[in-house]
């Protein structure tokens, strides 16, 4: 890590923010890069691919017209080290809804400038359920090079494409040892299932007895690796500014909310409902994949509880 | 990632240096005397920037942060002398509002050397040309101010995250005390038809309870955290029909706070109180509350504990014990992670506004983006739009996925309101609200 740190490129991976509290971030040495004590970070590491606010471009207003300046490109390589095998699963599923009708130049240079090294899991909570959505503690997909812990502080390293090639290029030594594969969480419900029940169930009464405590806040969506919804705004004063993107969350009333006053989603519990069928039956039938990856942190940073295991559980 | 926000090089020579005033007067007294100073030909230096208000009554507190967002050096707040005021009452409102936005200010590391709070009346042109030649010769010689939402490199101490030596160990766990009692005092309420609806702790986060063969879903343990007081006020939960509601000491005093503030209306609700041992939380170490106060019925007992002396503030006091850029530098880093999920809004019992400031789009007052600037913007805003109404629940802090301690930021107002106007929320429900009233006795040495 530190080679890659000394080499310029951008690291991140988790870090203990402060104490007992654990989320992805900027790595500026390799003593900050947390292992253990935490089965899965507060945030994902889609902002380091799709940050939570992206200038698009900057605008000047002239007497003569508008005069528009391009965001600065992207060169900077980053390294995602220690990522979860949920969150690099997402990338691959996230490349889709940005390269669908437009092709999103930030989106797509920041992830070729990425390569990613997950680390299998050793441990689960209450909240997991990767197995659930087709994947595993180890699960290889997203993943440039995977790591497996052999414990005494050395790895199995797995590396998946040239990208990961490339990283660990000459640093490898061979070993016997051979890392056994870390057991998952049981599997919690049928996705197929989940898809045909969404389908089907559009106006019952399941929807607001499962999510009636849900608070509209975006913190699910914001933890998310796969929500990837944003709003596009234009900040700056009477001369000058920039347009960027910003997340966005479907939980929010203003989401929908139309310049008439009418909302088609007028409460919490069909906003609940849009992010289950959105994840489960809209994406899959656009797309061919489910949009979440199991990692539970909808479920974990919600203040109520709610998430999107604790519905499908109900299911 | 957030980009921190650029600063401009400071100048070695502060004669090359010359500083941004913006003053916010009011239409009535200083702005008439600063006219006056003008028309009796007093100079002063050009360096004040003037936007005249109605009143300093009406005076956001959103444009004295906006004016040193676009580069003021300094702010000058000037109104009517006391007593004097064109709506008889504007200017003790804003004194009042000062004094714990100051305090605000203070614990957010904002500079108070540059912000500066007078009173200057139509007749005293010589006040004005006075204070300006003062406030910009000082402006002056501390430079430009470029330590604003400056994170250093070195990162602040950590903060003890639970009032220091009390970090010891976590609270003995309880639970099931008084869950029976609970199950049978709803199990009583549903079934006699006194109450539509029971809201209450299930056992992953709250439950709406509608009949009585359900009440078994309700449970009362150190996990029961979430204020539960926020939803009385939700639509969804409204048309449920009357509702019971579990509370605790600390919750409870949201009731105190929403009904004085017309928003609940006690008659139309059943509160069951808990008596509560403590969830392990911060704010618990410091309680006073373990027994709800007003309740329609209470059940269990106080163990008697009392609070830690002078644990309320001690987070707080550690962060104040560092200096002003440091503490700036604190909450740059701080609010750097925050991603506006708005999820300390929405748990507030407190913000129950129908359209929140921050979601208005014409114009736009605070800044939507996820940045510095906007993230500070926005953290200013909800606390100060909390000042003497937050009741300590610290739900925005444990809702906050980016784990950023926002309780500091309330118990700064909460021990301004404390300090300087003998005020809790929601202890005394015949206290007059404090931001709301005034006293011609509020302390003004701050003001010139």
């Amino acid at each position: 890590m530190a080679g890659w740190i000394a080499q310029g490129k951008r690291v991140a991976g988790p870090r203990e923010v402060k104490a007992g509290y654990v989320l992805y971030a900027p790595l500026e040495s390799a003593a900050q890069l947390a292992l253990e004590g935490f089965i899965h970070p507060a945030n994902s590491v889609k902002e380091f691919i799709f940050p939570k606010h992206e200038e698009l471009y900057g605008y000047r207003i002239t007497g003569k017209g508008i005069e528009l300046t391009e965001a600065e490109p992207l060169r900077a390589e980053q390294v995602l080290i220690a990522a979860r095998p949920c969150d690099a699963a997402a990338l691959p599923i996230l490349d889709h809804v940005f390269n669908w009708d437009y092709k999103d130049e930030l989106y797509n240079c920041r992830r070729q400038l990425t390569t990613i090294v997950t680390l299998a899991c050793a441990a689960h909570d209450d909240a997991c359920f990767c197995t659930s959505v087709g994947l595993g503690p180890a699960a290889e997909r997203g993943s440039d090079a995977l790591l497996l812990e052999l414990g005494g502080g050395e790895y199995e390293v797995r590396c998946l494409t040239d990208k990961g090639k490339a990283l660990f290029d000459g640093k490898l030594q061979a070993s016997e040892r051979v890392a056994s594969l870390p057991s998952g969480p049981e599997k919690r419900f049928d996705a197929v299932e989940v898809q045909s029940f969404v389908k089907q169930n559009f106006d019952s009464p399941f929807w607001p007895a499962q999510t009636l405590a849900c608070l509209g806040c975006g913190a699910c969506a914001y933890t998310c690796p796969t929500c990837h919804c944003f709003d596009i705004v234009d900040e700056g004063n009477i001369e000058r500014g920039v347009r960027a993107r910003n997340w966005d969350s479907c939980q929010f009333g203003m989401f929908t909310l139309h310049a008439s006053g009418h909302n088609p989603r007028p409460n919490q519990p069909a906003r609940q409902r849009q992010r289950v069928d959105h994840k489960f039956r809209i994406y899959p039938e656009k797309f061919g994949e489910i949009l979440c990856t199991g990692c539970g942190n909808c479920t974990r940073n919600c203040p109520e509880g709610i998430g999107v295991l604790s519905v499908l559980s109900a299911l | 990632m957030s980009e921190k926000p650029t600063v401009a090089p400071v100048s070695d020579r502060h004669d090359e240096f010359e500083p941004k005033i913006v003053a916010f007067v009011c239409n009535w007294c200083t702005y008439l005397g600063a006219d006056l100073a003008g028309t009796t030909r007093l100079e002063y230096p050009p360096n004040v920037r003037i936007v005249r208000l109605p009143c300093t009554g009406r005076i956001d507190f959103n444009l004295i942060i906006k004016a040193f967002e676009i580069g003021a050096d300094s702010v000058l707040v000037s109104g009517c002398h006391p007593g004097d005021c064109h709506y008889t009452s504007g200017n003790y409102h804003a004194r009042r509002r000062w004094i714990l936005f100051r305090e605000l200010l203070q614990t957010l590391g904002f500079d108070l050397e540059r912000i500066h709070f007078t009173w200057i009346s139509a007749a005293e042109g010589h006040k004005w040309q006075e204070v300006v030649k003062e406030i910009t010769e000082k402006t002056r010689r501390m430079g430009p101010y470029t330590e604003l939402y400056r994170a250093s490199n070195t990162p602040p101490p950590p903060l003890p995250v639970r009032g220091g030596e009390l970090n010891a160990g976590p609270l003995p766990n309880w639970g099931g005390e008084g869950e029976g009692a609970l199950r049978e005092t709803c199990l009583r309420l549903l079934a006699e038809d006194k109450v539509k609806v029971v809201i209450g702790y299930g056992k992953r986060g709250p439950v709406f309870v509608t009949r009585p063969e359900d009440v078994e879903k309700l449970v009362w343990n150190d996990q029961c955290l979430a204020n539960l007081t926020v939803y009385l006020k939700r639509k969804e939960i409204r048309a449920l029909g009357r509702p019971a509601i579990v509370v605790k000491g600390c919750d409870e005093r949201a009731l105190v706070v929403l009904e004085k503030e017309s928003q609940i209306d006690r008659k139309e609700m059943h509160v069951i109180g808990m008596a509560c041992q403590g969830m392990g939380e911060a704010k618990c170490e410091a309680c006073e509350v373990h027994l709800p106060r007003f309740a329609d019925e209470v059940i269990g007992e106080a163990d008697g504990h009392p609070a830690e002396a002078g644990a309320r503030w001690k987070s707080l006091e550690s962060l104040l014990a560092l200096p002003v850029a440091e503490r700036m530098s604190y909450w740059a880093t701080e609010f750097e992670r925050c991603v506006k999920c708005y999820a300390c809004r929405q748990v507030c019992p407190m913000c129950y506004c129908e359209r929140c400031l921050v979601d208005k789009n014409r114009p736009t007052e605070i800044e939507p983006s996820a940045t510095g600037k906007g993230n500070f913007a926005w953290h200013i805003l909800r606390a100060f739009h909390l000042a003497g109404r937050c009741i300590g629940c610290d739900e925005c802090t444990r809702a906050c996925p980016a784990g950023i301690d926002l309780r500091l930021l309330n118990l700064s107002l909460a021990k301004a309101a404390e300090e300087h106007f003998a005020y809790r929320a929601g202890m005394d429900p015949k206290a007059e609200p404090l931001i709301g009233a005034y006293s011609l006795q509020d302390k003004e040495n701050f003001i010139r």
